[in-house]
């Protein structure tokens, strides 16, 4: 079972590798955002398979709680900054 | 007890496997696609319903218990920021006027790589003076 959690994990830390490209590369602030999140979504699911990994998930689910929280409302207050005054 | 896996663990690894084809379909979709709005699609749907699947398949493996629980809290938190932060970036591209990819437009992209857009009307000059904040 902790190889499948092996194979999520590489897949995880593929995708935030490529979404590196996409966040320093991207053509608008826009795309620079958007990889912003997938990373941020990702690293929430990294951080629980991490801690289901060492056999301890109890302590690592906080932390992603946490972060959870703080990427929900991260995004938001970017676009609304970002979106002027109509939005 | 097929490979020494109880029902319980090959109901987490289908869910699991589930959710890793849905977030490998984000990850191509995020790399692949022409425009922003395409890709905020790619994002938006994709990548929620795979981290969703890949929390469920975690609370169904780790059985009734705290943790289990508090796993649910934090798929309901991605649940909730994940798609609203996607839709709330959409709509600010769309508000400051971002240009939406159309065939015609991908073959003057592959031409000049400059849209040539034609100023008309009041609002598409204000959006104009945005332009800046997509370069």
């Amino acid at each position: 079972m902790h190889i499948f959690f092996l194979v999520i994990v590489v897949v995880l830390v593929m995708t935030i590798g490529l979404m590196m490209q996409r966040l320093f590369q991207g053509p608008t602030v826009f795309d620079r955002m958007n990889g912003l999140g997938v990373i941020t979504a990702d690293t929430i699911l990294l951080i629980v398979l991490f801690g289901f990994l060492d056999n301890q998930p109890g302590m690592y689910v906080d932390l992603a709680m946490a972060y959870a929280m703080m990427g929900c409302l991260g995004s938001v207050v970017l676009a609304k900054y970002l979106g002027g005054k109509n939005l | 007890m097929i490979f020494g896996l109880s029902i319980q663990e090959i109901i987490a690894c289908l869910l699991m496997g589930a959710g890793l084809i849905f977030l490998i379909g984000s990850m191509v979709g995020m790399l692949r696609l022409p425009d922003y709005y395409s890709r905020v699609h790619a994002s938006g749907n994709s990548e929620t319903l795979g981290t969703l699947l890949v929390f469920l398949g975690l609370i169904v493996y780790n059985g009734y218990s705290n943790v289990s629980a508090k796993i649910f809290i934090v798929a309901l938190f991605v649940f909730l920021g994940n798609p609203i932060g996607s839709h709330i970036l959409a709509k600010a591209a769309y508000k400051t006027g971002h240009p939406v990819w159309t065939q015609k437009q991908a073959v003057q992209h592959e031409l000049s790589t400059e849209p040539t857009t034609s100023v008309t009307t009041e609002e598409e000059k204000e959006a104009q003076a945005n332009a800046d904040l997509h370069n």
